[in-house]
Formats: C-alpha cells, sequence, structure tokens
C-alpha cells in the first residue's frame, strides 16, 4: 500500500510541472499589466517602467518563468507583486479558513446526503424518495451564491444568528470558528448534498436488489442496520469517488462563497490575485490546488482499498 | 418562535461566551478597496490615502473652508520678497517608535514626495534649496515668488504630503515602505495585517493634538477608538448587510439602488456626502481616428447630455447627482458655465451635420468597455445608443478593469491595441483645482491618457501657478475651461455623492472629501 502511495504521489510530479507551465502561459496571455496597476491613476510612464523593472516583468517571458521555476523547485513561491509579503506566507495565513470551511462542509455534506440517499432508496417511488430527489435537484439547480445569499438574509440579517461575514480563527475557540462558517458551510452543502444524495440513492438502489440483502431480511434484521451496515458498505465506491470529484467542485464553490461570506481564505486570496493580475499569488495558489487534488485524488483510491477488498486484492 | 429558532438562540447564547461581542473600543471600517501598502506617496490609490491619514500627519492641512492651516506646523515666517519660508515643527511630536520628529524627518519626506507628485515636482521646480536650520526648523528658499508653496504642503489629496522618518523616506518612492512608521493619532499594528483582508491599527497614546477643533483635514485629530479595524469586504451587499447588522461601522460608498436597504433600519444610516463628490467623464483619446479631428470632437458632445446617465445610474435619488459641465466642478471656487452649451445639451442633429462636414468615414469609434464596475457597465449602454443615433459607428471592447487600465496607456493606433473613448471617474478634491486637474494640463504626449494638446492650456496653468489674487486666478480658470471644452480632452458626465453607510450610533463624523475617523466617537 505504501508503496502504492509513493508511486502515485511521484507520478503527481510532472501533472504539477505541466499545470505550472499552462498556468504561467494562460496569465502572461491575459491583457492586463500588474505595474500600471500598482502605479495608480497618476503614474508617469517611468514609473511604470520602475515599477515593472523591479517586479522584474521586463525580463523576457522564459527566464521570468525560469526563474519562478528554480525557487518553485527550493519551495519559493517568489513574493506576490501587490503586497511584497511570500506567496507561502500569503497561502499559510489562508490555510485555517479553507479548511475549516471546505471540512465543514463536506461533514454536513455527508451527514445530510448519504442517509436522505439512503433512505430515498430503501423508500423508492415514495412521497419521500421523490421529496428527496425535488431537494437533490433543486439543491443542484441553484447557483451557490443565491443560496448563500438567502441563507444569509434569513438567519444573519433577519434573525440575527448568525454573522453576515467573516471568520473566527481556531485560536478563539473551536465553536467560534465553527460558527462563523456555518452558513458558508451550509450553502456549500446544499449543492454537494444534492449530487452525493442522488448518486447514493442510486447506488444503493442497486445494491437493494442483491441476494445478501434479501438473506438479511429474510433473518430479520431491522431496516437501519441493513441499510446503513450491509447495504451502504457496499455501495461505498461510487460515493467515495463522487466525494473525491465533489472535493474538485468545492473549490470552486469555496472561490464563490468566501467572496460573499467574505472569509479570508485561499478562495478570495485567488479572485484578488486575478483581478490584480499578481502572477505569483495566482501560480502559487493554483500550482497549492493542483497539489491538493492530486492529494485528494490519492486518499480516494487509497479509501476504495479500505471499503473494497477486490481492490486490495 | 419556532422550537429549531429557540434551539439556535440557544446555541448563539453560548457561542457568545465564547465568540465575545465586538469591543466598544474599536472601530470598524469598510473601504472601497483594499490596503497593500501603507505609502501613500508611493502611490495615488484612494484607499492607501485614507487609510494613511490615520497613520501619518502633514505639515499643513486644509479646514472645511480650504484654507491652509498648520497641522504638524507650529508656524510659517515668509520673507518679504515671498522667496524663504521659514517653517517651524510644534513641540511633542513623536513617531510611532518613539524617536522624535525632527526637521531632518520633514525635509527628507517633503523631498521624497517631491519627486513624484504632480503638484510636488511644480514645487520642486521652484525651489532653490530646502534644508533643516535645527531640530524643529527647516527653510525653503524658492528661485522666483511661487503663491502655492503652502498649498502644495497641505494637499489633501493623492500624492499625500505625510511626514516618514528620515530612514524610511531615504527609500526611493518607487518602492513602497515595508515597514512603515508614522506620527499620526492611530498606529499600526504589523502583526495582525493580512494583505487582502484586514489591516489593524491601535491608538497611539503619545499623540498629541492640536488645540484647535477638529476641522476637516485640521485641527485637533483626536482618536476617540482604542482600536480600529479596516476590513476589505469586496462584496458590497455583504458589507451593507454586516453594517446594518451591527459587525462593521462604516462604509465609503453605498451604490445608489442599495439605498433602499437602509430604510426602516434602526442600526445603520446613510449620509450624502457632499464634499466628497466625484464625477465620471468620458476620455477621448487625440492621437486616433476619428477623434483626431476637432470638429468630430465637437460632435461628440452634441452627441451625448448627462442626465440619461445620472438617471441610469443613481435612478430616482435624484439628490445625489447634478448635471454638471464645470471643468472644475460645480460649486467651488473656479466654477463656471462658460462654452458648456455643446457639453450639456444633446443635439444628434447638430452631430450629423456636423460628422458630415467633417467627412467622417464611419471608421468605428472604440469604447474600452469595463464590465466589472457597474456604473461604467450602465453608461455604456446609454452611450452607445447615444452615439449611433448621431450617426457614430460604435465598437465596444469588454474587458475587466485591469485590462483596461493597461490598455488606456496604449497610445498605438487601434488595431494595435490603442482606442478611442473610456469612462473614468475623478473626485470633487482632484478636478476642483486647476493644478491638478488632469484634463487642463494640455501637455500633449505628456498629458494624462488621451493626451490633448493645448499651448494655451500650459501657458494658462503657469500664469495661474504664480497669479497672487483670486479674481485673476478665478478669470485664469475660466480660460483654462473655455479651451479644454473647445478642445474636447474629456467629455464630463455628470456629478455625483456618493452616500457614506455608517452606524447610528456614532457623531463627529467630519464632512471632508477624504474620510478621518478622528473625532469620531460612539454614543452608545
Amino acid at each position: 500500500m505504501l508503496r502504492y502511495a509513493a508511486t502515485r504521489l511521484v507520478a503527481g510530479v510532472p501533472t504539477l510541472v505541466l499545470v505550472s507551465v499552462f498556468i504561467f502561459s494562460l496569465i502572461h496571455i491575459t491583457p492586463g499589466d500588474p505595474a500600471i496597476l500598482l502605479a495608480g491613476d497618476n503614474a508617469t510612464p517611468a514609473q511604470v517602467e520602475a515599477i515593472r523593472a523591479r517586479l522584474k516583468l521586463d525580463l523576457p517571458l522564459w527566464q521570468q518563468f525560469g526563474l519562478w521555476f528554480l525557487d518553485a523547485l527550493r519551495l519559493d513561491l517568489g513574493s506576490s507583486v501587490y503586497s511584497g509579503k511570500p506567496v507561502t506566507e500569503l497561502i499559510m495565513q489562508r490555510i485555517e479558513p479553507t479548511l475549516v470551511l471546505g471540512l465543514t462542509t463536506i461533514l454536513l455534506t455527508i451527514l445530510i446526503a448519504i442517509p436522505l440517499g439512503a433512505y430515498a432508496a430503501w423508500r423508492v417511488n415514495t412521497f419521500v424518495d421523490r421529496l428527496a430527489m425535488g431537494f437533490a435537484v433543486i439543491g443542484f439547480s441553484v447557483p451557490v451564491f443565491v443560496i448563500g445569499y438567502v441563507l444569509l438574509y434569513v438567519f444573519a440579517v433577519k434573525w440575527r444568528l448568525f454573522p453576515v461575514q467573516g471568520y473566527k480563527p481556531l485560536s478563539e475557540g473551536m465553536f467560534a470558528a465553527l460558527h462563523s462558517v456555518t452558513l458558508p458551510a451550509t450553502a456549500l452543502a446544499l449543492v454537494f448534498a444534492a449530487l452525493i444524495a442522488r448518486v447514493t440513492r442510486a447506488a444503493v438502489l442497486d445494491v437493494l436488489g442483491e441476494n445478501y440483502i434479501r438473506t438479511t431480511r429474510a433473518k430479520g434484521l431491522s431496516a437501519p442496520r441493513i441499510l446503513f451496515i450491509h447495504a451502504l458498505k457496499s455501495a461505498g465506491v461510487p460515493v467515495v469517488t463522487v466525494v473525491g470529484i465533489g472535493f474538485a467542485t468545492l473549490i470552486g464553490g469555496v472561490v464563490v462563497t468566501e467572496s460573499v461570506f467574505n472569509i479570508p481564505g485561499i478562495g478570495r486570496l485567488t479572485v484578488d490575485a486575478i483581478t490584480r493580475r499578481d502572477y505569483p499569488v495566482i501560480q502559487g495558489v493554483i500550482l497549492f490546488f493542483s497539489a491538493a487534488l492530486i492529494l485528494i485524488n490519492l486518499l480516494v483510491d487509497l479509501t476504495y482499498a479500505l471499503i473494497d477488498p477486490r481492490v486490495r486484492g | 418562535m419556532s422550537r429549531l429558532k429557540q434551539s439556535a438562540l440557544g446555541a448563539i447564547l453560548i457561542a457568545g461566551l465564547t465568540c465575545g461581542a465586538q469591543a466598544q473600543g474599536t472601530l470598524r471600517l469598510r473601504m472601497n478597496g483594499d490596503v497593500n501598502t501603507l505609502d501613500p506617496v508611493a502611490t495615488t490609490n484612494f484607499t492607501i490615502r485614507n487609510a494613511s491619514y490615520l497613520m501619518y500627519d502633514t505639515l499643513f492641512a486644509l479646514d472645511k473652508d480650504y484654507a491652509v492651516r498648520p497641522q504638524m506646523a507650529e508656524k510659517a515666517d515668509v520673507s518679504k520678497d515671498g522667496l524663504v519660508y521659514t517653517i517651524t515643527l510644534r513641540d511633542g511630536l513623536k513617531f510611532h517608535d518613539g524617536a522624535s520628529v525632527t526637521a531632518k524627518d520633514a525635509v527628507a519626506s517633503l523631498n521624497r514626495w517631491g519627486g513624484v507628485d504632480g503638484l510636488g515636482k511644480i514645487l520642486y521646480s521652484k525651489i532653490a534649496s530646502i534644508a533643516p536650520q535645527d531640530d524643529k526648523t527647516f527653510v525653503i528658499t524658492l528661485k522666483e515668488p511661487w503663491g502655492l508653496v503652502l498649498e502644495a504642503l497641505a494637499k489633501i489629496s493623492s500624492n499625500v504630503p505625510v511626514i516618514m522618518p528620515a530612514a524610511m523616506a531615504a527609500q526611493p518612492a518607487s518602492q513602497p515602505v515595508k515597514e512603515p512608521i508614522g506620527s499620526g493619532p492611530y498606529r499600526l499594528v504589523p502583526k495582525e495585517w493580512v494583505p487582502g483582508s484586514i489591516v489593524v491599527f491601535e491608538k497611539f497614546k503619545d499623540y498629541v493634538p492640536r488645540k484647535e477643533p477638529a476641522s476637516m483635514a485640521a485641527g485637533g485629530k483626536v482618536a476617540h477608538f482604542d482600536r480600529v479595524e479596516l476590513k476589505y469586504i469586496p462584496d458590497t451587499t455583504t458589507a451593507i448587510n454586516a453594517l446594518i447588522a451591527g459587525e462593521i461601522d462604516w462604509i465609503e460608498e453605498v451604490p445608489a439602488d442599495m439605498l433602499k436597504l437602509f430604510s426602516g433600519q434602526k442600526s445603520a444610516k446613510t449620509v450624502a456626502a457632499r464634499q466628497s463628490g466625484n464625477s465620471m467623464q468620458l476620455v477621448v483619446n487625440h492621437l486616433n481616428p476619428p477623434f483626431d479631428n476637432p470638429k468630430i470632437r465637437h460632435a461628440l458632445q452634441w452627441a451625448v447630455e448627462q442626465k440619461p446617465f445620472l438617471q441610469a445610474a443613481y435612478g430616482d435619488a435624484t439628490d445625489r447627482y447634478l448635471a454638471c459641465a464645470a471643468v472644475f466642478f460645480c460649486d467651488t471656487p473656479y466654477a463656471s458655465d462658460v462654452n458648456t452649451e455643446r457639453v450639456l445639451k444633446r443635439d444628434p442633429a447638430k452631430a450629423r451635420a456636423l460628422l458630415k462636414e467633417a467627412g467622417y468615414d464611419r471608421t468605428p469609434v472604440v469604447l474600452l468597455h469595463v464590465t466589472d464596475i457597474a456604473t461604467h457597465d450602465v453608461y455604456y449602454s446609454v452611450l452607445k445608443s447615444m452615439l449611433e443615433e448621431a450617426g457614430f459607428v460604435v465598437e465596444s471592447r469588454p474587458s475587466d478593469w485591469a485590462t483596461v487600465a493597461t490598455r488606456r496607456a496604449s497610445k498605438e493606433p487601434v488595431a494595435k491595441g490603442g482606442w478611442n473613448v473610456f469612462f473614468t471617474g475623478w473626485g470633487f478634491i482632484d478636478q476642483s483645482n486647476p493644478m491638478t486637474n488632469v484634463y487642463v494640463s494640455g501637455d500633449c504626449g505628456n498629458a494624462w491618457f488621451g493626451w490633448a494638446c493645448s499651448t494655451e492650456l500650459q501657458e494658462l496653468r503657469k500664469k495661474f501657478a504664480i497669479a497672487t489674487t483670486d479674481a485673476e486666478k478665478k478669470a485664469l480658470a475660466v480660460r483654462m475651461q473655455e479651451v479644454a471644452h473647445d478642445l474636447v480632452s474629456f467629455v464630463p458626465l455628470g456629478q455625483a455623492f456618493p452616500s457614506i453607510g455608517i452606524a447610528a450610533n456614532l457623531e463627529g463624523y467630519l464632512e471632508s472629501p477624504v474620510p478621518f475617523f478622528w473625532n469620531l466617537r460612539r454614543t452608545k
């Protein structure tokens, strides 16, 4: 297992290199000059040129990439052209809110989606099934920012139960941190819960027709035991796959949600960096997201092995 | 109350114990932009200017009547021939690192500012020497009399001539200072500064405010809060909701279409910032056809009028805008209605006639269309139909502001990445002064984007700089307006008064074109 994990990690390196080249090319093709944005409205061409030279934006593209790549090999992702701070420091500052938001979202998603999907399968073609799948369709169809604004208006502005915006760090207490991400995590979770509930329903439905399930019924086991102990375990592989894909989609969702709820996470860092043409930060966060995705895919593969003995074999 | 709501409230009560309420001594502000540096000399960015006023001080300042008053300076003695200015610093001035503010720091700071600021450069072109005389006094000696020395040192908007330690001021202005130190009423808390999220200041206990009452940038800068947090909240709806919910205390600008969100709210209100007026303009590129032809530029003036733009942007909030074609803004000392007929009145027939007379060959007017700023987007829709009705062919180049900010600097033909027109906005304080208004420089290739060229405008500005009486200055400003509207360096699209959003329990907010946060206190 360890050897498999190590091989997969090494195989991720060329992917990261390709992503770097692709992103570097893409952002330099995009029009917009960070030096002009930094200089302000009254700057003279000489002032803009001085800033460009300071940021080494006057070098040929291949040299800029070469310098960045050599530094990246030493885990130095350069400094933000906007704030002057090291990109790694900016990412480290922003990891906690995104991680807390992401993990809370996944937890909420699993808590909502898997029981809902499994129960809908158990009560297939009944009113409960239709209601659950109706929720799934709505959850998947409504954009996350719309859900975000509705939650914000009802629970933060009208009822004042949660903060409108901002993030409380874990250093202020676990409850404070969770309280500050409840609304954004719910907004995101509703979208993913919809997707995962549908897949869970389909996977459990397949399994419920199997002989061994019929046997458990014949033995008189309770419905929750059949559903959650026997059926769900076998239906686990497609569900884990979709949860893995959900992580990838979550990155897009986090970008929007962090903006709506003003969470100072990596999503917001990405949007701000793009608006400001902050090249080192854009490259840094995309590299970070790519590495995170490679790691998540690996974890998903390892989870297959844990829940399905045939994969281990 | 439903059971769900009851349980949730219970949870919040517990949460309150953990989270803690906002301290009474904290003022929480949301400005239009983010703060990436606290060096108002290295950039003209208004958010940075506003934030910098919390932590820096200036030698002189403008009061509410726009009169120059000493701030860090105790006094300025001017020699009879008007060539020597002896400036003395007041007692008790300290930097945030504990060091005393000296004349050496003041001179070094002014030298840095004079190298980059427009007005500063003009001042420095008049200076024969500037040097400290002792720790508290420095002397400026001019080559020739120039009446705007103290006005320049009291400049309220970007670039602000703030005073910083000499060692910091030794850094070129192209490189923003990394560890800013000021001598203002609040000091930066560097370890809590997260770019793109929050900047924190705390009250500087050693700051000695002037004895006079606060009056715009002048007078006593009394800090009533222990801590000031500048929160960067990019989404305006979220910021307004946060203000109404009591999570923040002040928003720099509430868009007109969101003013209604405040009706019936007891926690927050909006105030029309009459002193912070700004205006939108259509900037015209004189280098590229068709607007290299003066007659076609005049046709452009006849093709547009301001009201439809203002109505589209501000709706029924009619007290928040004003149709105004004065180059130096309406309701200002240099306001005038001379030569404004073509600008204020729309006449598509006259525009078409002028186009025909000028031999307009249907060369498309290429507009840099900003899609990520709501007002620009609205203005574009109005402009396109007006121009087409007058006989222009219009082509849009939609993109974000970052792209337009780069492309507008191009002097190339349209086919090689150039442009014809773009929208921009300027504030009252910058444009009401003939020395800083970018549209009356007439400086050809060195002028602001559009590169309007007029030797008469250049001469008028030189004369204005040495004019000594108000009547003389006014006459020169009126002539500048006449020439500028004939030249069409820009087409003014109306004046607007942004609304600030402010917590209802704050008092003492100073009316000013730049937001200041001293004198402000919480009533309950």
